[in-house]
């Protein structure tokens, strides 16, 4: 069936994408930007990605002209009841120029810790447009809400944690932005995204494809991802308009510190349990080897199904993980800490919340976990920057951009050895505290792979310049 | 529904063979459901994770279960579970509590010595005599608003062992649908069902007619023509259920492997999954079941199809009851309007004015007309059934107007 229509030519939004009507298919070649639209049988109309917005309407406007109604809903302006922003200094204003410079559609890179989040609430507000800051986890999701109500007395709005509560400037996660965007993409001039680099994965990127936004920001102190889609940052947000090296910034705005290793040692049944498990495996893959060269981990989570001794490997897989991240020698070398540290704020970071429980439960101190709800955060968080609680255990939440007041050691307790990782967690103990030195005591398994792990873990350029001592 | 780490499936020569617990291949497993079905029934109390730990040490001997299989029936018991949960914060506040009053003996020390004298065990039990509870409760209710520590309140369960391996076998073609970037349907029967439930989807539809009767629907969301995506494997997931209630269809639906090949998924009504989807609109069927009854298959020279014609605009789809077809070729269709709401009506009538060209009788109830209403030429008005002399006297004045002109 062929679309033949005398309406006027109208552009709409339509679930994070633009549907151009009353325009037929042979007309498509001639209309600006040809590649970026598809014709849709299945409404009798031109479709394509909302994020091309920006660089189509005018155009459309141009070629069309009268005939064309735009109903795509335009981001409303917003008034601020207040605008109290601490002064910028002369790297964060550079930052924020650049990226005027550059159409407002680009990345700011600077490390942890040196006023990233600054830099977007001066962005915000310059443009004074409905804006959608969105976060990696809900922690940082509520931290982003509580810094616009201080800098701007304006109640922002959540989509995430359960509430969906969309105002002309809200605040959101990833996950949520992927399934809500295209409910909501049509109604913001500015997307801020937060520790950009969640961004590019296969389905989080439809956050930033399913928006009209014409402004787009992105942050992070390290954009780099293993897969190599941090390329694809350079469309979906805009090129690097800032970038501040890690090196640079140390030793002006951030402490000096020191790494300390602390192997621990299985005690003696956590260490036999260790060594069969180990054996089964490798003796199961060695002796499928023979048989299949190319045998795989792959192959044996594959065959773990329906054969008895791929599944007792499996099982002996798991088991030796969880030896490695709960051993209970770790909660007495984090007593020994403790003690060393008595009378300093420490922070915990755990490698799983199984872990932080049993932390908490042990030494009957506070935890922020995923689910920990705002009311709660909130007093943990504020009765340890004011010395009450002298411990706060975190599994991977605070990785990542939570502001934690004044810590001068933290303790790191198991974890993945990415290097971004090691920066995110180094940034949350090198926070400019005055002149003092700040440790991180990174706690490993003695004979297992965990040693490996961390020696990865130094490889990044955040461990180059420190100094290494071991207990 | 489950969650893509439940799904089991295995890709082989481009097509996916989805993880199923039948009868010939695994009687054995009715014994190990009826045991799952008994943990949770008598598992008030206890906290999600016991329980998980139980569903698990039942499969620890199985040489036949994947880890993965383990996870979905626990996410399919706790589907029909209700647990308690924490809604005045309680357990924060005790949090709270208990952490502030032991701040001024931090740390606690498995050994005291000269410099460090807070012994935790000792600590603890003046705690419980400070609280008035027992250390181990108050260790139970600290985290009890996290979701592995949450304890069982009431099982609403599956009715018996195979109704919860169904709910297994289709959850897991549920899952495996989360991969998919489209799904095509050839159809002859329950037209109306398959439509009305993929749009309650959200799915966009492309109709082709292949033949009498039998159309061929491809189901994807407004991307789709632009990239492939699987931001609606959701969507398809949530209108399988409907489908497998129909009769009369064969499904493909289009996936990506976790390698980034496709693959296809084949599904028909006679592959025998059973779903727990109410049939939709029974009163609707039923007013049309008994008239189909009493005209017969054949009745002075007409022919009765039911719900043979799909009219569709682009996404304004409209599949009348029934079709009467008359031996020299006249085609009249027929729609009845059961017991509706005067906005439906106006909905209705909104739809049929873009299928205006076509030969429509439309019998509305008599109550559901308001006062001195317009009654027009092809409007059947009946009281509590359709009676056939009215409807035969419609159909042969349509045909002899539509002949003469």
């Amino acid at each position: 069936m062929t679309y033949i229509s005398n309406k006027p030519i109208s552009l709409s939004f339509n679930r994070g994408t633009l549907l151009l009507a009353g325009v037929g298919r042979e007309k498509l070649p001639e209309i600006f930007c040809p590649s970026v639209w598809a014709w849709d049988s299945r409404v009798g109309a031109l479709r394509c990605d909302a994020i091309h917005y920006a660089a189509i309407s005018a155009a459309l406007a141009g070629q069309f002209g009268p005939s064309l109604s735009d109903e795509v809903p335009k981001p409303c302006r917003v008034h601020l009841p207040k605008v109290k922003l601490p002064r910028l200094r002369p790297s964060q204003i550079e930052a924020l120029e650049a990226w005027s410079k550059a159409d407002c559609r680009g990345q700011i890179i600077m490390p942890t810790g040196t006023g990233k989040t600054e830099v977007a609430l001066a962005a915000m507000a310059r443009k004074k447009i409905a804006s959608l800051v969105v976060a990696p986890v809900r922690d940082l999701m509520y931290q982003w809400h509580r810094r616009i109500l201080a800098a701007f007395d304006y109640d922002a709005g959540i989509v995430g944690d359960g509430l969906s509560n969309i105002k002309p400037i809200t605040v959101t996660t990833y996950d949520s932005a992927y399934i809500h965007m295209a409910k909501m993409g049509a109604g913001f001039g500015l997307l801020i995204f937060d520790e950009e680099h969640h961004l590019p994965g296969k389905c989080r990127r439809e956050a930033a494809i399913l928006s009209t936004a014409p402004m787009r920001l992105g942050l992070t102190a390290t954009a780099e991802r293993s897969d190599g889609l941090h390329k694809d940052l350079d469309w979906l947000i805009g090129p690097v308009a800032y970038h501040m090296p890690f090196k640079e910034a140390e030793g002006s705005t951030l402490a000096h510190f020191e790494v300390v290793r602390i192997p621990v040692t299985l005690n003696q049944r956590e260490q036999a349990t260790y060594d069969r498990c180990s054996r089964t495996i490798r003796h199961f893959i060695l002796s499928r080897r023979k048989e299949q060269p190319n045998y795989t981990w792959r192959i044996l989570c594959k065959e773990s199904g329906s054969d008895p001794q791929a599944r007792h490997a499996q099982k002996a897989y798991y088991l030796k993980n969880s030896i490695e991240s709960r051993a209970a020698e770790k909660l007495r070398v984090l007593e020994d800490i403790f003690r060393l540290h008595k009378g300093q704020q420490i922070l915990v970071f755990t490698g799983s919340n199984a872990m932080a429980i049993e932390v908490s439960r042990r030494f009957l101190v506070p935890t922020i976990l995923s689910h920990t709800r705002k009311r709660e955060r909130l007093a943990v968080l504020e009765n340890f920057a004011n010395g009450a609680f002298p411990v706060l255990v975190a599994n991977r939440v605070l990785d990542e951009g939570v502001d934690v007041p004044e810590a001068k050691v933290a303790v790191v307790i198991g974890g993945q050895g990415s290097t971004r990782q090691a920066k995110q967690r180094l940034g949350r103990v090198l926070r400019r505290t005055g002149s003092a030195r700040a440790t991180l005591y990174e706690v490993v398994c003695e004979n297992t792979k965990e040693v490996q792990r961390s020696r990865e873990r130094r490889r990044s350029d955040a461990y180059e310049r420190p100094v290494h001592r071991r207990v | 529904m489950l969650t893509s780490d439940q799904s089991i499936v295995e890709f082989k020569a481009g097509r996916a063979i989805v993880d199923r617990l039948t009868q010939s291949t695994h009687r054995h497993y009715l014994e190990y459901a009826e045991s799952m079905l008994a943990i949770y029934r008598n598992g008030k109390g206890r906290q999600r994770r016991q329980l998980h730990r139980e569903i698990e040490l039942l499969f620890a001997d199985e040489p036949d279960c994947p880890v993965r299989r383990i996870q979905a029936f626990c996410k399919l018991l706790d589907d029909r579970s209700i647990f308690r949960t924490d809604p005045d914060g309680k357990a924060a506040k005790l949090r709270l509590d208990v952490f502030s009053r032991v701040t001024r003996f931090h740390p606690l020390v498995e050994k005291p010595d000269r410099l460090f004298e807070h012994d935790e065990t000792k600590i603890k039990a003046q705690l419980a005599d400070d609280l008035g509870l027992p250390w181990s409760e108050i260790e139970q209710g600290l985290y009890a608003d996290v979701m592995t520590y949450q304890a069982l309140e009431q099982f609403e369960g599956y009715p018996n062992a195979s109704a919860l391996l169904s709910r297994y076998n289709v959850a897991q073609l549920q899952a495996c649908l989360y991969r998919a970037e489209s799904m095509t349907v050839v159809a002859k029967d329950d037209l109306k069902t398959i439509l009305r439930y993929a749009k309650l989807a959200k799915l966009l539809h492309d109709i082709v007619r292949l033949g009498p009767s039998k159309y061929r629907i491809t189901f994807s969301g407004p991307a789709s023509v632009l990239r492939q995506t699987r931001r609606y494997g959701v969507n398809f997931a949530k209108f399988l259920p409907a489908l497998l209630a129909c009769k009369g269809w064969q499904m493909t639906a289009l996936l990506k492997t976790p390698w980034n090949t496709s693959a296809r998924l084949n599904l028909s009504d006679s592959d025998g999954f059973t779903s727990h989807l109410p049939p939709p609109d029974e009163f609707d069927s039923s007013l049309e079941e008994s008239l189909a009854r009493k005209f017969g298959p054949e009745r002075d020279g007409w022919q009765l199809i039911r719900e043979g014609e799909i009219l569709h605009n682009h996404q304004k789809t409209f599949v009348p009851d029934f079709t009467f077809r008359h031996k020299d070729g006249t085609q009249i269709l027929l729609e009845i309007v059961g017991f509706w709401t005067p906005e439906y009506l106006a909905h209705r009538r909104e739809t049929l004015k873009q299928f205006r060209h076509l030969a429509i009788v439309i019998a509305v109830p008599e109550k559901s007309l308001r006062e001195g209403a317009h009654i027009g030429k092809n409007v059947l008005v009946y009281k509590t059934t359709l009676k056939l002399a009215s409807l035969m006297e419609a159909l042969e004045r349509i045909r002899t107007e539509k002949s003469s002109r």
